[in-house]
């Protein structure tokens, strides 16, 4: 078929699903209602639409009113939450939230953590202010389609000055094969205020997950940022995160991936008030046909702000790995700083990486820099580790957690560089047309 | 005998390097390679070592009477074969332990050895590490990362020092030492000299072979040794240059 920019579907289908899904109802029903008609418009993209270029998701586009038909959330399956003894666990099953798998209790005064639903109960005003507070519908069908079939999310807001010092720790977990999965969670952090977000996925079947992620830190705030992407080997995820920073707001992101059959992650960072700083850092690895893509849009608005982007991909078998990474430096943005990286390993003669780092910029007074290199283990330091009489795989095994090692410093929630290791250690077992 | 080199000849990239070269080096032996510049001495020394950029396209080599070149590069260090670098690599993010714990290990396996106990392993190494004047800290480091030229050469024969080898191939060790690091080198190869373990060592230096005397001295130019001698060559070589013993040799 020949490439095209977008996929049509078969709306009536899908509207019918949509209904009988009841999500027509209550606060969000307009939204939803708007967003429907917005993704049916669009369709899903084809790989003839610049940002879809290397994704195909016509498989998925076929099988899609398949995913959406409603299917209750039953028991979940496999891996439960991260270890952190110390996190607030929230537990979204088949993309909603499911309280009774949740703490709620023992949360400081000043954070309110509550599902979309008990939300548009009590205060349906606030709600409406969060959701779609920075997810634009017409951005991408995807964040389309999420705000379509959006079920029971979660929001988390926290007041003015204040450190929520426990992690809160988001486990997106699945119980049923075929499911499409649309998780929405909102988060506020008042002025000042400081907290750590964990997002890990790990959906034990195959299913389609679609998350949309928006994140508001107002002026003086800190957020410390985590999504570990650990999906079923024939998952479908698009996942999307928007994140706005305002005057002095520090931000920091960590991405992990290496989950799915086709994962692909978009950061949507705003640098929009004076001063404001992020830093986002990305691992991303996969082997045999996986296909998995890091999309980085990171936006200075501000005068005097700054960002650094480092982001590593590990490709084995016959992977394919997508970076595009853009920095866009607005009129206004003077003195901003940018710097974003992309280094990619190749560890087979299959393995295929296509990379774009982009600068835009329309200040005349900011220092930004980008660059990517591509190549595969070191020759050299190969040879040295193995004239020491280390063997040639765990030699290997060794240069590619050095790789990666070099990023996953100074993490604050420290499971999360175990299991990236452990997945470069069966990575590393993928040696189909190996290369030395 | 420990390695037995004969009509060595060995190509990179399709250009001859080393032209039929003959070698042997006996327990307890040490033997000093000079020659000029881009005469072949490091692709000798990592030819033996293994490295797949180095093809032998004839001769023979029997170490510890076996045939050396039927052994991949890990497979020559376990059994005892040891290369200090001319150029040690920096490989940022394996730490120096790391790897000397798993060369360590993969060498007693091969011995027949277990592995050896963590606050074992590193006692011993700290002992090796302050015989080479090397501070605790290298020891975390990545390896040779940010290392000055000095310090990654005495990593080198600190490394040496922990796997206890029975040849020592040393390219160029004392190039780029100061004078009191020279002898804290010389120290840790005379260390490790007890009457069985060989020595190779390619140096442009007669001042390293004042402090490690060598048994025999050979003069490798084209690819070829043209001269062997004694520690005498050495000085005659440092007297006249490589012109006039090379025109000596014919
Ligand atoms: N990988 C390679 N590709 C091409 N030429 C090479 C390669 N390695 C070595 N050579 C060539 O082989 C010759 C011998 O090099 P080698 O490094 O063995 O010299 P050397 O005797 O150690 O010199 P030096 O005293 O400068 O260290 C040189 O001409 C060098 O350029
Ligand atoms: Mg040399």
């Amino acid at each position: 078929m020949a490439a095209q920019h977008s996929i049509q579907l078969p709306a009536d289908d899908i509207r019918a699903v949509w209904q009988s899904a009841g999500l027509s109802n209550g606060v969000l029903g307009g939204l939803r209602s708007a967003a429907l008609d917005e993704f049916l418009h669009a369709g899903l993209p084809g790989t003839r639409n610049e940002s879809w270029k290397y994704t195909n998701i016509k498989r998925l586009a076929d099988e899609l009113t398949d995913y959406l038909q409603y299917k209750a959330p039953a028991e979940p399956d496999g891996s439960a939450a991260l270890d952190l003894p110390d996190a607030i666990h929230l537990t979204f099953v088949d993309g909603v939230f499911s309280p009774e798998r949740s703490d709620q209790k023992g949360l400081p005064d000043n954070v309110k953590l509550t599902s979309l639903a008990d939300l548009a109960e009590a205060e349906p005003a606030t709600l409406q202010s969060l959701f779609g507070r920075l997810a634009r519908t017409h951005d991408s069908a995807l964040v389309a389609l999420n705000t379509a079939f959006a079920g029971n999310g979660v929001a988390l807001v926290i007041a003015d000055g204040t450190t929520l010092a426990r992690p809160v720790c988001i486990t997106y977990r699945s119980s049923q094969a075929n499911a499409a999965a649309q998780p929405r969670l909102l988060v506020s952090l008042g002025q000042g205020s400081k907290a750590t977000v964990v997002e890990h996925f790990c959906s034990a079947h195959p299913v389609f997950v679609n998350p949309v992620a928006e994140l508001h830190c107002a002026a003086d705030s800190s957020l410390d940022y985590y999504k570990l992407q650990a999906e079923h080997a024939e998952t479908w995820h698009t996942a999307v995160q928007y994140i706005a920073a305002e005057n002095n707001a520090r931000i920091r992101t960590t991405h992990v991936d290496y989950g799915g059959a086709l994962a692909r992650n978009e950061l949507k960072l705003a640098l929009k008030g004076r001063g404001a700083h992020a830093e986002s850092r990305g691992l991303f690895m996969a082997d045999g046909t996986r296909h998995v893509e890091a999309r980085l849009d990171v936006r200075h608005e501000a005068p005097d702000t700054t960002s650094r982007e480092r982001y590593r991909g590990i490709l084995a078998g016959r992977a394919r790995g997508v970076f595009n990474g853009r920095i866009y430096v607005g009129q206004d943005a003077q003195k901003t700083a940018a710097e974003l990286t992309n280094r990619n390993l190749l560890l087979s003669k299959g393995a295929e990486i296509n990379t774009k780092p982009e600068l835009e910029i329309y200040a005349d007074d900011v220092k930004c820099a980008h660059g990517s290199t591509t190549g595969q283990l070191d020759a050299t330091s190969l040879f040295y580790l193995l004239s020491r009489g280390v063997d040639k795989p765990t030699a290997r095994n060794m240069l590619i957690t050095a790789f990666a090692a070099e990023l996953l410093t100074d993490i604050s929630v420290p499971i999360i560089a175990e299991l990236a290791r452990n997945a470069l250690e069966s990575l590393q077992a993928d040696t189909g047309g190996i290369r030395t | 005998m420990i390695i037995d080199i004969s009509n060595l000849h060995a190509s990179v990239n399709g250009t001859e390097i080393i032209k039929g070269l003959n070698l042997q080096i006996g327990p307890g032996e040490v033997h000093a390679i000079m020659g000029p510049n881009g005469s072949g001495k490091s692709t000798l020394a990592q030819t033996l070592a293994g490295k797949s950029d180095y093809e032998v396209t004839a001769g023979t080599v029997t170490y510890k009477g076996a045939d050396l070149l039927a052994l991949e590069a890990d497979e020559r260090a376990r059994a005892g074969l040891f290369l200090g670098f001319q150029y040690p690599v920096e490989i940022p993010g394996v730490s120096n332990v790391y790897m000397l714990k798993a060369a360590l290990n993969a060498r007693r396996k091969a011995k027949g050895l277990a592995e050896i106990d963590s606050v074992e392993f590193m006692r011993f190494v700290r002992e090796k590490a302050k015989l080479m004047q090397l501070d605790q800290s290298f020891l975390s480091r990545g390896v040779n990362e940010g290392f000055s030229g000095g310090e990654k050469k005495r990593n080198e024969i600190f490394q040496m020092a922990v796997l206890e080898p029975d040849l020592a191939i040393l390219d160029e060790t004392d190039s780029g030492l100061d004078i009191d690091a020279l002898k804290v080198v010389a120290n840790g190869v005379n260390a490790q000299r007890d009457g069985e373990r060989a020595f190779l060592l390619i140096t442009h230096y007669q001042r390293l072979l004042d402090y490690i005397k060598p048994d025999y001295v050979h003069v490798l130019a084209n690819g070829r040794i043209v001269r062997s001698g004694t520690h005498e060559l050495a000085l005659e070589l440092e007297a006249n240059g490589y012109d006039g013993v090379l025109a000596a040799a014919g």
